[in-house]
C-alpha cells in the first residue's frame, strides 16, 4: 500500500512555561499531503507554521497526536526531507561546487568524508551532478567556485535549492525560501521552483507568510489562523485546493483567491472547507 | 566571544603568600617597575610646590628592623620631633623593591635600605646617597637551608632556590668562599624564585635540595622535616647592615631643611629605639605595637630581633660605622656587586662607584663618590644634643 | 569644524599623521625627560638615553649569554653572536614555553566545541569550566608546585590553567552562535554528527577560534611571564627579573619592546594566515 508522503493525526504542541499552564502553539492538526502534491502554507506571524515545519523536519516532536513520514515516525532531521531555510542556507566555508557536493560526499564516505580527496574518481562524479543541478538552477561554472558570500541573494537560494534537490528528497521543504528576496528575483525564483517541482516530481511543502507567494505557487494551500483564545494554538482554518497556476494566465482572479485566504486566516474559528 | 577577556596587569601578579604579603616583603623584587615609572614621570612633570612648612616622606618595608618607623608615626613621636625643628615628616610604607625604586627617581626623602641594595641602586644609579642611621644588621636572619643534611661542599652542581643578585645570592657565596669553596661557586645553579613563593616552592619540591631565604620565610620553612641551617648571617656579623638613607643633596639643602629632618628623624629612631631595649616585660607593650606593622605576633617579633643586632644606642651604631669592619664589608659587598653587574653595564671599573667612610676614607675614585657613611647625626643623638 | 564630525573623510596623509602622532608625541616626551633627569644626574639609570638603550640592546644581542662562551664569540659574525646571546637564548626558552602553551589550548578548543554541540557533554562540563574560569589562577600556585613541581611543567600548567578556560568558554559560545538552520541543512543532507561537528561547525568557526586565541596572546604572555619571574634559570621575564635587581632600564626597555614586537609578529602573522587559508572569511 502507498503510504501519504506526510501524515498528521490531530497534532498538539506545547511548550511549557515556566509557573504556568504550558502555552499550546499546535492544537489539534490534522493534515495529510500526497506524494508529489505542492502544498504551501500560509499564516501570520507566530500562528505555527515554523512550528509545523520543525515537526515535518523532525527537529521538534509533537506533544500528543502523531506524526508520519511515508508511514515512518521521525527521530531526527534526515534525508527525507531536503530544508531550504529563508536565511543560513549555505555553508559559508564552502565554495558554491562544494555546499552541492557536500550531501553525496558526506553519504557516500561517512565520517571519512573529510579525506574525499583520497576518492578523486567518484569525486569527479559528483562535482559533475553538482554542476548539472547548478545549472538546472540557472548557474553556471564560473559561480561554482564562488564562496556564498560573493553571490547575491538570490543567487543563494539557487545555489541552496539546487544542494537540496541533489540528494533527490522524497520531501523538500522550503521556509520562507524567498522571503529576503526583492520582488523581482522572487518571481524569477518562485517560476524556477516551480519548473523543478513539475521535473523531479517531489513532494514541496513551502511555508510563507505571503499569502499571494502561497496562493501562486500551491497546488494546495493550507492556512493557519490563531484561536481567539490567546491559550491555544492555532489548527487549520482552511485547506483549499487551487489550480496549478501558469503565472501568466489570466485564467483565474488570483486577487479573489488570495482575498479569500486572507479572511479566512483572520477568522478566529477554523473553517471547514469543502 | 561574548566573555570578558583576561585583563590582569603586572602588579596583580605579587600575590601573597605565608603568612600575608607584608611579612614577606624585606628585600623583595616585586613587578612594579612599570607602576612606578609611570608614577615617576607623573612626579617629574608635575613642578613640586614647596609649602611654608618644609615637608619630607620616609619610605620604609616591613622587615624587623624597620618597623620601628611605623610605630615612630603611629605613636606621635615621629611628629613631636618633627615640630621641634618645624618641619613635616610623613612615613610611608612601600613593598620593597617599589621603595628602592622610589628613592632613585628622588619621589621621597629617605627610605629604609640595605648597605647593598645602596650600593647598587642609588649610588650606582647616579643618586649620591648619605647613610644616616645604621639601625642593624642581620645577625641569623638570613640564611642558607638545606635538605637531608647536605653540607656546603656538596652543593656544586645542584640547584639552589634564591632571589638572584640580592643579599641571599652574597650570603651564599660569602658561605661557599669562607669555607674555602669559592672556585666551586660556578657549578652551582641559581633558580631564581620570587620572595612571594619561595617558601612554598621549596617546601613542595623535594628534589630542590638548598634554599637561601630571610626571616620570617627561615622560620616557616624550619618547621618542615629534614632542613636545616647550614650557614646564616650571624657568622658573617655586620655584613648585612639595615640603613637609613638620604640623596645627600637633600642634606646639603641650601635652607638647612635637610639638615633639620636628619636630625628630628634621628632624634626620633632613637627614641623609639630606646623603648624597645628596656629589658623585659616592660617593652612588651612597645613590641607589641611594632610587630602590628607586619601583622605579627609579640613572640615572632621577639624571635626576629633575637637574630637581629639592633644599636639600640647611638654610640654602638657610631662604633660600628667608624670601625675598620665597615670598610672590609663595603669592599666586599661593592665587588660582588661589580662582579654580578649589579653596578650596572657600562661601569667599567669597581672604583666607579666609590664609597667615602665617617674618617673620609674613601674606597674607590674620589671623584666618583656616591654612597657616603655619616655619623654626624647618631653622634649628636649620643651627645644628647638633637 | 567638520573635521571631528562623524562624516569626517580625512585623506590619507592625513590618517598616517594622525595614527603615528601619539607615537611620536611619547617618544618624545620621553627622550625630553630622560635629556632633563641625565643633565641632572649623568648616572641616571631610570629613564637611559636612546644611546644607552642601543648599548644595552646591542649588547644584549651580541654579547654571550654565559660568561664560558667569551673567546668563541669574538670574531664571529653578527648572526652567529646573536645566536649565543643572552637575548636569543631568552626568546627561544620563553618562546618554547610560549608555543607549548598555545598548542595545548588546541584540545581545548575541541572540548568546548564538544560541549556546545553534545548536550549531555556540555551538560557535564559546562558549569564546572564557568566556575574554574573564575579562579585566579595565580593564586593557586602552591598547589601547582606541589603537582607540577616548580621547573618547566608548572609554568606551562600556570598558561593552561589561566587561559584555557576562557578558550574553552570563548569556543563554546562560538558554537552555539552557528545557527541552527545550518546543522538542520546538515541533517537533511544525510551528514552524521561527526560530520556535522567537525565539517561544517568546526570549520565555520575555526577563524573566529583563532582569533579568539589572538586575543588570548597577551593573556598567555602574562602568566608566561608570571611564572618565569616566580622561579625560573632562563627566558625573558626572568631576565627582566633579574635586570631589575640594579635598574638596568637600559636593557629591560628595549627587551619589553622586543617582546612587544615578537606578540605584535605572531598576531599580525595569525591574522594575515587566517585569511589567506579562510578566504571566505570576512570579520576582520
Amino acid at each position: 500500500m502507498l503510504e501519504r508522503a506526510i501524515q498528521i493525526d490531530n497534532v498538539h504542541v506545547d511548550y511549557p512555561v515556566a509557573g504556568q499552564a504550558s502555552r499550546s502553539v499546535l492544537n489539534g492538526i490534522s493534515l495529510q499531503i500526497e506524494s508529489g502534491e505542492f502544498v504551501a502554507i500560509v499564516g501570520e506571524t507566530g500562528c505555527g507554521k515554523s512550528t509545523l515545519l520543525r515537526l515535518i523536519l523532525g527537529e521538534e516532536k509533537p506533544t500528543r497526536g502523531r506524526l508520519l513520514l511515508n508511514g515512518c515516525e521521525r527521530w531526527q532531521p534526515d534525508r527525507h526531507c531536503g530544508y531550504v531555510p529563508q536565511k543560513y542556507s549555505l555553508f559559508p566555508d564552502k565554495t558554491v561546487l562544494d555546499n552541492v557536493t557536500f550531501g553525496p560526499e558526506v553519504t557516500a564516505f561517512g565520517a571519512w568524508s573529510g579525506l574525499r580527496w583520497i576518492r578523486p574518481l567518484q569525486m569527479r562524479l559528483f562535482r559533475e551532478e553538482a554542476l548539472r543541478y547548478l545549472r538546472h538552477t540557472g548557474l553556471d561554472e564560473s559561480d561554482a567556485r564562488k564562496y556564498p558570500y560573493q553571490l547575491s541573494g538570490g543567487m543563494q537560494q539557487r545555489v541552496a535549492i539546487a544542494q537540496a534537490l541533489i540528494m533527490k528528497p522524497p520531501i523538500l521543504l522550503m521556509d520562507e525560501a524567498f522571503s529576503a528576496l526583492d520582488s523581482a528575483t522572487r518571481t524569477g525564483m518562485q517560476r524556477l521552483i516551480k519548473k523543478l517541482w513539475r521535473e523531479s516530481g517531489t513532494t514541496v511543502v513551502f511555508v510563507t507568510h505571503n499569502t499571494r507567494e502561497a496562493v501562486c505557487l500551491g497546488t494546495r494551500v493550507i492556512a493557519l489562523a490563531k484561536n481567539g483564545d490567546g491559550n491555544r494554538g492555532s489548527s487549520i482554518a482552511l485547506d483549499l485546493g487551487v489550480p496549478d497556476l501558469d503565472f501568466d494566465s489570466e485564467e483565474i482572479d488570483i486577487g479573489k483567491l488570495v482575498r479569500e485566504v486572507d479572511r479566512a486566516t483572520a477568522r478566529e474559528r477554523p473553517l471547514v472547507y469543502n | 566571544m561574548l566573555l570578558p577577556q583576561l585583563n590582569i596587569s603586572l602588579d596583580d601578579l605579587t600575590l601573597p603568600s605565608g603568612r600575608g604579603s607584608v611579612t614577606l616583603a624585606k628585600r623583595g623584587t616585586c613587578f612594579r617597575s612599570a607602576a612606578s615609572i609611570a608614577l615617576a614621570i607623573g612626579l617629574m612633570a608635575s613642578t613640586p610646590v614647596r609649602a611654608a612648612t618644609p615637608s619630607f616622606t620616609v619610605g620604609w618595608s616591613v622587615y624587623v628592623g624597620w618597623n620601628p618607623y611605623y610605630y615612630m608615626a603611629k605613636s606621635g613621636i615621629l611628629r613631636k620631633w618633627a615640630a621641634k625643628y618645624g618641619i613635616n615628616i610623613r612615613v610611608q610604607r612601600f613593598d620593597y623593591a617599589p621603595s628602592l625604586d622610589a628613592f632613585v627617581a628622588k619621589n621621597i626623602d629617605a627610605c629604609a635600605m640595605t648597605n647593598m641594595e645602596a650600593l647598587d641602586m642609588p649610588a650606582a644609579a647616579g643618586v649620591d646617597t648619605t647613610a644616616i642611621i645604621i639601625g642593624d644588621y642581620s645577625n641569623g636572619n638570613d640564611a642558607v637551608i638545606v635538605r637531608h643534611n647536605l653540607t656546603l661542599a656538596q652543593i656544586p652542581g645542584k640547584q639552589v632556590m634564591l632571589v638572584e643578585k640580592t643579599v641571599s645570592q652574597y650570603l651564599f657565596e660569602r658561605a661557599m668562599a669562607i669555607n674555602g669553596l669559592e672556585q666551586q661557586i660556578r657549578q652551582v645553579h641559581y633558580l631564581n624564585t620570587s620572595d612571594s613563593d619561595i617558601a612554598s616552592a621549596f617546601l613542595t619540591n623535594q628534589s630542590k635540595p638548598v634554599v637561601v631565604t630571610w626571616k620570617p620565610l627561615v622560620s616557616q620553612i624550619l618547621k618542615a622535616k629534614d632542613v636545616k641551617v647550614v650557614f646564616n648571617s650571624s657568622q658573617i656579623p655586620g655584613e648585612i647592615l639595615d640603613l637609613l638613607v638620604v640623596p645627600s643633596e637633600v642634606l646639603n639643602r641650601a635652607d638647612g631643611s635637610g639638615q633639620k629632618f636628619a636630625k628630628a628623624i634621628t632624634g626620633a629612631w632613637y627614641e623609639v629605639l630606646k623603648l624597645m631595649s628596656v629589658p623585659g616585660p616592660a617593652s612588651n607593650k612597645v613590641l607589641t605595637d611594632i610587630a602590628e606593622a607586619s601583622q605579627d605576633s609579640l613572640a615572632s617579633y621577639r624571635e626576629q630581633l633575637a637574630t637581629t643586632h639592633m644599636f639600640y644606642t647611638p654610640q654602638s651604631a657610631v662604633d660600628m660605622a667608624s670601625s675598620a669592619g665597615v670598610k672590609k664589608t663595603m669592599d666586599l659587598v661593592r665587588r660582588f656587586c661589580f662582579q654580578h653587574g649589579l653596578l650596572g653595564e657600562k661601569t667599567k671599573s669597581v672604583d666607579d662607584v666609590a664609597v667615602q667612610f665617617p674618617d673620609g676614607a674613601v674606597l674607590g675614585k674620589p671623584e666618583r663618590i656616591r654612597f657616603r657613611f655619616s655619623t654626624a647625626y647618631m653622634q649628636l643623638a649620643a651627645q644628647g644634643k638633637l | 569644524m567638520s573635521f571631528l564630525r562623524i562624516h569626517a573623510q580625512p585623506g590619507r596623509t592625513a590618517i598616517w599623521t594622525l595614527s603615528w602622532s601619539l607615537f611620536a608625541a611619547g617618544i618624545v616626551l620621553y627622550f625630553y625627560v630622560a635629556q632633563q633627569r641625565h643633565r641632572e644626574n649623568p648616572d641616571d639609570r631610570v629613564m637611559p638615553t636612546i644611546a644607552q638603550m642601543v648599548r644595552g640592546f646591542s649588547d644584549a644581542a651580541l654579547k654571550p649569554a654565559a660568561e664560558e662562551e667569551v673567546q668563541a664569540a669574538s670574531g664571529s659574525s653578527l648572526l652567529a653572536r646573536f645566536r649565543t646571546s643572552m637575548l636569543w637564548t631568552d626568546t627561544l626558552a620563553s618562546g618554547r614555553r610560549f608555543l607549548i602553551s598555545v598548542a595545548l589550548l588546541f584540545p581545548a578548543v575541541l572540548l568546548g566545541l564538544h560541549m556546545a554541540m553534545f548536550p549531555v557533554i556540555g551538560a557535564f562540563f559546562l558549569r564546572f569550566i564557568l566556575f574554574f574560569d573564575k579562579i585566579v589562577a595565580l593564586s593557586l600556585l602552591p598547589i601547582l608546585f606541589i603537582a607540577f613541581g616548580i621547573d618547566e611543567l608548572s609554568k606551562i600548567m600556570l598558561i593552561v590553567i589561566g587561559v584555557t578556560p576562557t578558550i574553552i568558554l570563548d569556543t563554546f559560545n562560538l558554537t552555539k552562535s552557528v545557527p541552527r538552520e545550518q546543522i538542520v541543512k546538515g541533517f537533511t543532507l544525510g551528514a552524521s554528527d561527526f560530520s556535522i561537528t567537525y565539517r561544517i561547525v568546526f570549520k565555520q568557526i575555526w577563524p573566529r577560534v583563532l582569533n579568539s586565541i589572538r586575543l588570548n596572546l597577551k593573556a598567555v604572555m602574562l602568566f608566561l611571564f608570571a611564572g618565569e619571574m616566580i622561579a625560573s634559570t632562563d627566558g625573558l621575564a626572568y631576565r627582566i627579573a633579574l635586570l631589575r635587581r640594579h635598574m638596568g632600564m637600559d636593557t629591560i626597555i628595549p627587551y619589553v619592546l622586543w617582546v612587544a614586537l615578537l606578540l605584535f609578529l605572531v598576531d599580525f602573522a595569525m591574522n594575515k594566515l587566517n585569511h589567506k587559508l579562510h578566504p571566505w572569511f570576512q570579520e576582520r
